[in-house]
């Protein structure tokens, strides 16, 4: 232990008053077994460990945050003390009180954090209105393209850090798996926009880091990973999934993105540099049905293999993954942030269902049109 | 299960608390450390709550940095005299002479025997030539075999059971051995939707290597440490890997594929296996006790094989795909490799011993089709019997 706090830099730099360590124990509240007490003790140690590193308050903006990662994200950087400033449209709400968060921490998080509220596609407010307030560190949740970062650096001289939200999808397909940081990157990819950011950024000079999450899930998740197989599950439908289902996939826990989100901070290690975050271990499509239904409680799915050649969905789409193998090493975070996943693939879609789905709450609404075209019940209609 | 003495424990726990002062994730050592005793958490099942997930260190214990100068040890190598793991054998010893180790090569069976007609038998002059020494006879015999010399390092690389490993085994506890590697097979995990296999894993209970990883846990040698291959390439290999695809490539035939091609598997360079053996000769402090995943760290579908292959040897690449029970085929006489994901991590090696993969398929496999044509394996007559009763089961013409 002596000997991490010695590797930190010493002299007067903005990170040098220690903090008190941050919790988040009110995540895990909803504790059904033993596993979510043991990560809570876990965490808890690991938030010594960064506090030993010396870090102090910092004036941070968050891009988004009131959707999904940031509003786990957010939670844990008021808790450590940061002043902490959302920048959204503010067409959800600013805050929500959290399944399994206690009214005192909901109540002590709403007076805390900030709201700037804005288009951040109207580059000219971005960059007046984030002058005006001069911020230390930009988190970009929910940028996409490469322009969207321009008034940001432009309004922030000073910035110390802009730690960016990409995505491994931005890496070019390939047989040789896993993808690590160093492997060829796809230009063309439908993420070039984030891949152009990631270059932006460097070329900028700025103290950036980048995150590269695969698939993301838990509690809040807009997109339908994992409340697209609790949707059938409930239903008790059998599960269509395209082609083998030997597909091999990636989930990471929205829960552990945040954490590695909150371990770039500061970190002098991170200085320009980009990290796959995601789960320890990847799964294969069949796989990841039979999890969920595992974590869930719904006895193991029927699973029906199709040809997706053989059907016209029209605009829908029938299966919410890319029809490929797809994950990365999270090896480089780990060595080098002592960062690691919590989450195991079960406990982590337990935690998602029990919090969320569990509850009757999801995003989007059942539909098995691409479904009932699949196992034969609907026919296209001809006109 | 007998838990062992109190004292061998006590040895264990001791060992535990030096890795400790400077581990940060002390779980993480309970994933792939084998305690002495009891057996039962060696390999049972973890509760169901408990993830797999790998709390990795961020440095290396100090105490098994890398000396300037390498200690010279003595190491016996018992050798397998066929298969796919003869030529790991070869390669550690190359590596460890290069070191200025003194190397004993033991290659079970006879040195005038058929199989020593076949590589990487036929180089094992240049082991001598190296100052190593070759040997051959019956494991079970060693003592009498390598009279009175004494080891340092014993290398097992040819049981696969308790019955050929055990006579070796207990003759290098009593005669001192400081440090006991075996090599097991990663072919003994049990099989997950969850991939890769990482140490700590479930294992297969009856698998015979399981048996064989247990009983040299138990002897309490001062290190010892178990390594889990799957399929390799490199010059000298004893068994086919990529020629398989060759063969077909050269000639223009059809490769055809059980199921998807999108099963992953591992095929190492052996140099990767080599270099990570040696690691844990140098740092046997930090190897002890270890499971290591003994693979490259990148994974390759049979579909990508294909593709590399085929590109290795400049020429078109036909691949068929077919259903081994709609063809009445057996995919084991068929194909080289096992018909599913076997796919192993060496996160392990990373984490502990510092090392690092230099597999380079795309190149490796350029290499490995030049001396497949340099040995004129690219002229011989080869039979497709099986082949071709897939391809008329699927109604493919071969155009050859």
């Amino acid at each position: 232990m002596a000997r991490l706090v010695a590797a930190q830099p010493k002299q007067a730099s903005p990170w040098a008053t220690p903090l008190a360590p941050s919790s988040l124990s009110e995540f895990h509240a909803a504790a059904l077994d033993l596993s979510n007490i043991r990560k809570k003790r876990v965490w808890q140690k690991k938030g010594a460990l960064r506090v030993a590193a010396g870090l102090s308050a910092r004036k941070i903006l968050i891009m988004g945050g009131t959707r999904f990662i940031g509003v786990f994200l957010s939670r844990i950087l008021v808790k450590d003390g940061h002043q902490v400033t959302l920048f959204t449209r503010g067409k959800a709400p600013i805050t929500q009180q959290l399944p399994g968060e206690s009214d005192q921490d909901y109540a002590d998080f709403k007076s805390k954090i900030l709201h700037l509220k804005g288009d951040r596609k109207d580059f000219e407010f971005v960059k007046t209105s984030l002058a005006a307030e001069g911020f230390d560190v930009v988190y970009d949740i929910n940028g996409r393209e490469a322009d969207e970062v321009k008034p940001i650096l432009d309004a922030l001289p000073k910035l110390e850090q802009f730690i960016y939200c990409s995505s491994a999808g931005v890496y070019l397909k390939s047989e040789l798996l896993p993808h690590f940081e160093t492997d060829a990157v796809d230009p063309k990819s439908r993420h070039k926009g984030k891949l152009e950011t990631e270059s932006s950024l460097d070329s900028r000079g700025v103290n950036w880091t980048s995150l590269r999450p695969v698939y993301i899930y838990g509690p809040l998740n807009y997109n339908p990973v994992e409340e697209w197989f609790f949707h059938r599950l409930k239903a008790g439908r059998p599960i269509p999934i395209p082609n083998s289902g030997i597909q091999i996939t990636q989930l990471g826990h929205v829960k552990d993105l945040a954490r590695a989100f909150v371990t770039v901070l500061g970190n002098p290690k991170a200085s320009k540099q980009v990290y796959n975050i995601s789960g320890s271990k990847y799964v294969t499509f069949d796989g990841l049905a039979r999890a969920c239904a595992k974590a869930a409680g719904f006895p193991e799915p029927e699973i029906v293999h199709y040809n997706p050649k053989e059907f016209d969905f029209g605009k829908k789409k029938a299966f919410p993954f890319r029809d490929q193998h797809f994950f990365a090493s999270i090896e480089k975070a780990q060595r080098e942030l002592g960062w690691t996943p919590e989450f195991g693939l079960v406990d982590g879609l337990a935690d998602s269902y029990n919090l969320d789905f569990g509850r009757g709450t999801f995003r989007k609404a059942a539909d098995f049109s691409t479904d009932d075209i699949i196992l034969g019940k609907s026919f296209v209609l001809q006109t | 299960m007998a838990a062992a003495s109190s004292s061998s424990y006590s040895v264990a726990s001791s060992l535990s608390s030096l890795r400790f002062t400077s581990s940060r994730y002390l779980p993480s050592l309970t994933h792939y450390y084998l305690p002495s005793t009891p057996f039962p958490s060696l390999f049972s099942s973890p509760s169901p709550s408990r993830r797999s997930s790998y709390r990795p260190l961020t440095r290396r214990p100090t105490f098994s940095a890398k000396a300037a100068s390498v200690d010279r040890k003595s190491v016996l190598i018992v050798n397998t005299n066929s298969g796919g793991h003869a030529v790991i054998g070869f390669y550690f010893a190359q590596q460890l002479l290069a070191s200025g180790h003194d190397v004993t090569v033991l290659t079970v069976g006879d040195e005038g025997s058929d199989k020593m007609k076949k590589p990487p038998f036929t180089r094992f002059s240049e082991l001598v030539s190296a100052g190593g020494k070759t040997l051959w006879g019956d494991p079970a015999k060693v003592a009498e075999i390598v009279s009175g010399v004494k080891f340092d390092v014993v290398f097992e690389n040819n049981g696969k059971d308790l019955d050929t490993v055990k006579p070796v085994a207990d003759w290098a506890k009593s005669s001192g051995v400081a440090q006991f590697l075996y090599i097991s097979s990663a072919g003994i995990y049990k099989t997950s939707d969850e991939v890769p296999h990482v140490e700590g894993d479930l294992v297969k209970e009856d698998a015979s290597h399981v048996g064989v990883e247990k009983y040299i846990a138990e002897l309490s040698f001062s290190s010892f440490a178990i390594f889990r291959p799957q399929y390799m390439i490199g010059s000298g290999n004893n068994k086919d890997c990529e020629e398989w695809f060759f063969d077909r490539i050269v000639r223009d035939r059809p490769v055809p594929l059980p199921g998807s091609g999108m099963q992953l598997t591992n095929i190492s360079h052996v140099r990767d296996l080599s270099s990570m053996l040696s690691l844990a000769v140098e740092n046997s402090i930090a190897a002890n006790g270890k499971i290591f995943n003994c693979v490259s760290d990148r994974a390759v579908t049979f579909n990508g094989l294909a593709k590399l292959c085929a590109k290795a040897a400049d020429r078109e690449l036909k691949l068929v795909h077919y259903d081994p029970k709609s063809v009445g085929v057996d995919a084991r006489k068929a194909f080289p490799f096992r018909n599913m994901h076997f796919y192993a991590e060496p996160r392990a090696a990373k984490e502990v011993l510092g090392w690092t993969g230099t597999t380079n398929l795309p190149e490796d496999l350029k290499e490995r089709f030049q001396e497949y044509v340099e040995i004129g394996r690219d002229k011989k007559d080869l039979k497709f019997d099986v082949d071709d009763k897939i391809l008329e089961s699927l109604k493919v013409e071969v155009t050859a």
